[in-house]
């Protein structure tokens, strides 16, 4: 029973992690360029939700506000910083959105200072109990959410026009120039929408773990689950996202303590510390061994 | 209908791919763009189309105007809108979406009257309608060209810009994309520029022809007055 508990807490960690991880692919795949700054944005959007609420906003008027903002923060960086770099290398962009992620990180400081702040309740307290297993209101809501904005991101993607010029810009963008698609336009779009899941991400995390400047550094757990996830899948990202999250919580809640029993009973180490923030990076090697393109990726195709 | 004058075009602001380049193209007209590789044909299609800007090119000096109008630093979204329509080298289209997606992103730009031209494209190009939920990265070679000649008029052109669409098809395929070409000068009196290297059946069917060579206009004539021991001799200088 108590594995089932942990998995079922691990997916809605791993539902967060996914809509922040669809951002980053989302952006990559029409301009190539890997976002550093997801987890600032993540972080970003925390921090805004954290004000609006103590500011007197109701949650629900919180969250909605703060994902508006942080689409606005999501175009504006990327027309006032990222679209004259247009001829740049794309490298030379990803530079920028490290960039991008130093200066949140220290807009974040100077305001909010460095420590960690008691988040405001954003859902009432208590659990409901299905079938022997307790999830609390927190943990259930953070799961609904991601996964209805999931759900309608994906749906977004596949079946409206704005949608089709998305995938038609990551497909081919001399073709998607050809057919007058304002391929520019398309990137900002993708920067608005990524900024906004991130926001929304990074509320829900905070929600569940409290906030603080640390927030920012879960863009690098978002970058295991994208190349697990194949780098342009988007579904890939969202089954990437869930399968971390539970093995995060699997080995937090059991792989860890049995170590270390084992070790106390064997040798004077009492502790093996956080193993679950290892595992990412743990299953990050073994796929990349084992295979490169990740889970749901195809072989490079030909980029023109 | 199209007016070039004086254009020179640069990539990377070094490389000189055109020279001062005259060229024409008047309303209801094939005309036949040839030259050996690397001439230029290819730059000129694209300065028309405003896709330069995209490869690191741009127009360094003179005019293109279409309907009197300067095409000069619009984008090619704004340049289909004016009733040009480019179909590029290498069969641009989208591989990883269906064949119905592809025709209808080419839609989004004249949305009104798409349905027609939908039907219209289809009784073109029956295979089309048979691919239409396959993915164009399953069609042949022969089946693109037509599907990116299917995308080109769903974006509703009073002038067509063909880029190499005979290159490494069957001589067979060949025909039939001439003939394609021939039906939509008669039947929808859309005026067509076509860049080829060599192919005779294009020469039977332009009114006009251009020869480029490194950059310049080497020979401009109707075809009748073109012999094959002309373009030979400016495809070996
Ligand atoms: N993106 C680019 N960057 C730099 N130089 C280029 C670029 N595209 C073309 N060129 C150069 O410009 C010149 C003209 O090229 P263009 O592609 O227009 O020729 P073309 O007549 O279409 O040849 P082909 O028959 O091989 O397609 C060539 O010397 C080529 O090397
Ligand atoms: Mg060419």
């Amino acid at each position: 029973m108590f594995i089932l508990q942990l998995i079922v807490a691990g997916l809605a960690v791993g539902s967060v992690y996914a809509i922040i991880a669809l951002g980053i692919v989302l952006i990559y795949k029409c301009s190539g360029v890997v976002n550093f700054a997801q987890g600032g944005y993540a972080m970003l959007g925390a921090f805004f939700t954290y004000a609006l609420t103590t500011a007197g906003l109701p949650s629900a008027a919180a969250l909605v506000v703060s994902l508006l903002l942080m689409g606005v923060v999501g175009a504006l960086t990327q027309t006032l910083i990222l679209r004259p770099m247009l001829k740049a290398p794309v490298v030379a962009v990803m530079m920028a959105t490290l960039g991008i992620l130093i200066i949140f990180r220290a807009i974040c400081l100077l305001i909010w200072g460095p420590d960690q702040i008691g988040f405001p309740k954003l859902f009432p307290d208590g659990s409901i109990e299905v079938g022997g297993i307790f999830m609390t209101y927190n943990y259930v809501a953070a799961f609904l959410l991601s996964a209805v904005l999931c759900g309608a991101f994906l749906a977004f993607y596949r079946y409206t026009p704005l949608g089709l010029m998305q995938r038609c810009t990551a497909d081919n963008t001399r073709a998607a120039l050809a057919v007058g698609i304002h391929v520019s336009n398309q990137v900002t779009i993708a920067w608005t929408a990524s900024a906004m899941l991130a926001g929304l991400g990074g509320s829900l995390l905070a929600s569940l773990n409290g906030l603080s400047l640390g927030l920012s550094n879960i863009g690098l757990v978002a970058f295991p689950v994208i190349v697990l996830g194949g780098m342009t899948s988007l579904p890939g990202a969202v089954v990437a996202g869930l399968i971390l999250g539970v093995l995060q919580a699997v080995t937090d809640g059991l792989l860890t303590p049995a170590i270390e029993r084992v070790l106390r009973d064997y040798t004077e180490i009492y502790s093996v510390g956080a193993l679950q923030q290892v595992i990412p990076y743990a299953l990050l090697v073994v796929v990349l061994l084992v295979r490169p393109q990740g889970i749901f990726g195809s072989k490079e195709s030909e980029r023109v | 209908m199209l007016e070039v004058r004086g254009l020179s075009v640069r990539y990377d602001s070094v490389i000189a791919a055109l020279e001062g380049i005259d060229f024409a193209a008047s309303e209801g007209r094939i005309v036949a763009l040839l030259g050996p590789n690397g001439a230029g044909k290819s730059t000129l299609l694209k300065a028309v189309a405003g896709m330069l800007p995209f490869e690191q090119g741009e127009i360094s000096a003179g005019r293109v105007e279409f309907g009197g109008v300067s095409l000069k630093g619009k984008h090619p979204a704004a340049i289909t809108r004016a009733g040009i329509a480019l179909v590029q080298d290498g069969r641009q289209c989208f591989r990883n979406l269906t064949v119905g997606e592809n025709l209808r992103a080419a839609s989004f730009r004249h949305a009104e009257g798409s349905a027609e031209r939908l039907e219209l494209v289809l009784s073109y190009f029956p295979i089309l309608g048979e691919f239409y939920e396959r993915p164009a990265g399953f069609l042949s070679g022969g089946q693109l060209q037509m599907l990116v000649i299917g995308m080109a008029l769903m974006l509703q052109p009073r002038l067509l810009l063909l880029d190499e669409p005979s290159l490494g098809l069957s001589p067979v395929m060949v025909q039939s994309v001439f003939a394609i070409v021939e039906r939509l000068h008669e039947e929808l009196g859309m005026s067509v520029i076509v860049a080829e290297q060599t192919v005779p059946r294009l020469m039977e069917i332009a009114d006009d022809v251009y020869v480029l060579s490194r950059g310049q206009v080497a020979l401009h004539a109707p075809p009748q007055a073109i012999s094959e021991d002309d373009l030979q001799r400016l495809y070996l200088s």
